[in-house]
């Protein structure tokens, strides 16, 4: 019989990170796995590696990408450099309904997607706490801003986050590091739209979690560009970079990489989870670990893959699934309707750096008014900055006079981008496909997850209302856009084992632990019972340190 | 270069050029490897002339190198070798006996024994055609002009030459100046 840990972490991105640092400072023997590879940020990021020294300079192998990574190249941080942060397609297989493509973009290695994430950080409210309760979809979640208000300043404290307050109750402030600045194109939209709408539409700088001062010993920001592709200095937050490494500190974690968990193990007896199968990927042996406590910090889809293939004759469906809710609830933010203008002016000025951060524009339907057309809301991503040399590939001319023209700027131009709220509905789910197995003889996923009219309907109106604000801004040549993305390719991807009041209807309380087995927890994406329409990131890293509080305190009463 | 080094040479700061340049040394290895790659495999030597001497024309030698000196060339015989499908291939090697053909026509000589007035004059009716099919709102990515204006833009300015000589770019800013002053004299950013 293996060693029992004090606690078993499953995954170790950016909640699984989390999971590590707060169980392993609060004293407890923890073991964190990890399906991938060890990524040592010294050696083995790539933001700096020059284009020229790339085969295809930054255009990626296409060869190999449709070979290897048909799905991961579709997500723009899948590139030349940085693809070996993404999962292999033909090792790590999905399957999906015909006419429902879903795209979904993995990192199996220590860090996870942490690595690659897009860094954006925006607090919930209670405008989204209370949206299931309100519109019926879903269910009520079972807390309100203020339970996760004080672990919102937990982790941000910790994680560091720039941003600018703005004392906007659907977008609440949190702990900010100095903002980082405008473009010229941004003032002039920001004001432009100010003169309109006042405080109801408010173009802030993006809340981001990359350092603009020296932080918990981390370095402030040089603006190289590339986050996706690691940082040498820690300056954006990721497990690697932050958790980890404090984990590791505390001298009480076990990390193992190269750990496919399989499933967990339920006891009958005790009705705990005893611990959890591995397969190890390289040798591709069983393996089993014993925990007083397991999180599983997989991602939204993979926790619930693992807890679907953990079967017993007490949870013939999958673990904690006495509710029948576990991989329903499927959720991706939908993105991409928007629109891009030219701002006239500002020829003299240029874009010093590359900011690794846009501006935000905060939720402003279904805030105060009420849209006859669609339920719940979007907020913009989005930001100004001039063309450069590339303009050239569709401009008139050769030569001297050509070359000359490309070494200077193009106009100044401006992209408000959508990212909409996506309804809680029990058709998109997952289930375990009965034929298709991954590298480590694992039933894959078959995902069925569709869009409805809602969403659609968010597209529409985040493209003609960017429209409309570009226009009020002064902006010329205004190009209205909608993207037809598919459900997954945001990154966003949640609610497969929601939080709620009621066993019979949600598969985790409101401290993400499993009605069914008290010492099992999910704080990962699945967790979520609504998706709002912000950026997810830093709500999955308070409610995971908050479910760790939880734990550890149920654990010293004995109670778990 | 370990994590302290790396701290070192960006805390020192801001702007000291020579930040770059020690980031850059990271790779030399990969650089030499890199020019020390066997000859062309998707262009024979008489195509290679054609593509430096069609790339140098659109983007030629001024006060800075031009796309010869960048190794243009040699970009485009890796793109045609292992990045494009042979179809695509095809159509590349295709347009560039379309080029020789129509300068034999109009002038009796291959296009690099045109002299450069002739040349131009080709060149010119290249980037009307493709000019036309823009106005007309017809696809552009078959176009030879159009293929051959994208690798040689993207096989110059990701050159070390272009990035650093033409664009005064760097890899590692240091700083961040959202709305600065372009240099009065050259209307340019960078340094």
């Amino acid at each position: 019989m293996a060693k029992t840990y004090d606690a078993i972490v499953v995954g170790s991105g950016i909640t699984g990170g989390w999971a590590a640092k707060e169980l392993c400072e609060a004293g407890l023997n923890t073991l964190v796995l990890e399906a991938g590879r060890p990524v040592n940020p010294d050696t083995d990021t790539v933001e700096h590696v020059p284009v020229w020294q790339m085969k295809f300079r930054g255009n990626n192998d296409r060869k190999a990408r449709l070979a290897r990574q048909p799905i991961q190249k579709t997500c723009y941080a899948c590139d030349e450099m940085a693809n070996k942060f993404f999962v292999d397609d033909i090792d790590n297989p999905y399957t999906v309904e015909d006419g429902k493509p879903f795209s979904w973009i993995r990192g199996r290695q220590v860090g996870g997607r942490s690595i690659m994430w897009g860094r954006q950080t925006y607090r919930w409210s209670d405008l989204d706490f209370t949206a299931n309760a309100k519109d019926g979809f879903g269910v009520d979640w079972p807390i309100r801003y203020a339970d996760i208000a004080p672990w919102y300043d937990h982790v941000e404290q910790f994680v560091g986050i720039s941003g600018q307050a703005e004392g906007l109750a659907q977008l609440p402030d949190g702990q900010f590091l100095p903002p980082m600045p405008f473009t010229c194109a941004e003032t002039h939209v920001k004001d432009g739209v100010a003169k309109y709408w006042g405080r109801d539409r408010v173009v802030t700088i993006g809340r981001c979690a990359v350092l603009t001062e020296q932080h918990n010993g981390r370095a402030a920001c040089h603006y190289c560009g590339p986050c996706h592709r690691g940082c040498v200095t820690r300056s954006y937050f990721s497990s690697i970079n932050a958790t980890l490494p404090a984990a590791t500190a505390t001298g009480k974690l076990t990390l193992r990489p190269f750990s496919v968990v399989h499933s967990v193990i339920y006891d009958p007896k005790t009705k705990r989870a005893a611990g959890v199968r591995v397969i190890d990927a390289q040798t591709k042996h069983p393996i089993e670990y014993r925990g007083r406590v397991v999180f599983l910090c997989a991602s939204a889809l993979e926790s619930a893959r693992i807890l679907l293939n953990s079967t017993s004759p007490e949870f013939p469906t999958g673990l904690a699934n006495s509710s029948g809710q576990l991989g329903k609830n499927v959720m991706d933010h939908c993105m991409g309707g928007g629109a891009d203008g030219t701002i006239p002016g500002y020829e003299d000025r240029y874009e010093y750096g590359n900011r690794p951060n846009g501006i935000y524009m905060p939720r402003f339907r279904n805030v105060k008014d009420t849209s006859p057309n669609f339920l719940r809301g979007y907020g913009y991503q989005g930001g100004g900055g001039r063309g450069g040399w590339g303009r050239g590939v569709d401009e008139p001319g050769f030569g001297a006079d050509f070359k000359r023209g490309l070494k200077g700027f193009g106009p100044w131009n401006f992209s408000f981008y959508g990212f909409g709220e996506c309804l809680p509905r029990p058709e998109n789910y997952v289930e375990l496909d009965p034929q298709k197995t991954d590298a480590w003889g694992i039933p894959a996923l078959k995902i069925h997850v569709a869009w409805s009219d809602n969403e659609r309907a968010l597209l529409k109106d985040m493209s003609v209302a960017a429209a409309e604000m570009l226009s009020a801004a002064g902006a010329t040549d205004i190009r209205p856009f909608v993207q037809n993305n598919a459900p997954g390719l945001t990154i966003h991807e949640m609610g497969t084992a929601r939080m709620g009041k009621d066993p019979k209807t949600s598969v985790l309380n409101a401290n993400n632990q499993a009605w069914d087995v008290p010492n099992l927890f999910l704080t990962d994406g699945a967790c979520m019972a609504s998706s709002s329409c912000v950026n997810p990131s830093i709500t999955y890293m308070a409610l995971t340190a908050r479910a760790c509080a939880y734990a550890v305190s149920a654990m010293k009463k004995n109670e778990l | 270069m370990d994590r302290r080094e790396a701290l070192r040479i960006l805390g020192a700061a801001t702007a000291a050029p020579l930040v770059s340049r020690d980031l850059y040394a990271l790779g030399n290895d990969a650089r030499e490897r890199w020019r020390a790659r066997p000859g062309f495999r998707a262009l024979d030597a008489q195509q290679q002339l054609l593509v430096q001497t069609l790339t140098e024309a659109i983007i030629p030698a001024t006060d800075t190198p031009g796309a010869k000196a960048a190794g243009v060339d040699q970009f485009i015989d890796v793109m045609l070798a292992d990045w494009y499908d042979p179809a695509d291939r095809q159509t590349f090697l295709d347009g560039l006996a379309d080029v020789d053909a129509r300068c034999k026509t109009a002038t009796g000589k291959a296009f690099t024994d045109a002299d450069a007035t002739q040349q131009t004059a080709l060149l010119t009716t290249l980037d009307d055609e493709l000019a036309r099919l823009r106005a007309t709102h017809q696809k552009t990515d078959k176009n030879f002009w159009h293929t051959l204006k994208w690798l040689t833009l993207t096989g110059y300015y990701t050159s070390q030459v272009g990035f650093e000589q033409e664009l005064h770019a760097r890899i590692i800013p240091g700083t961040y100046d959202p709305c600065r002053m372009l240099d009065a004299s050259t209307r340019t950013g960078g340094n």
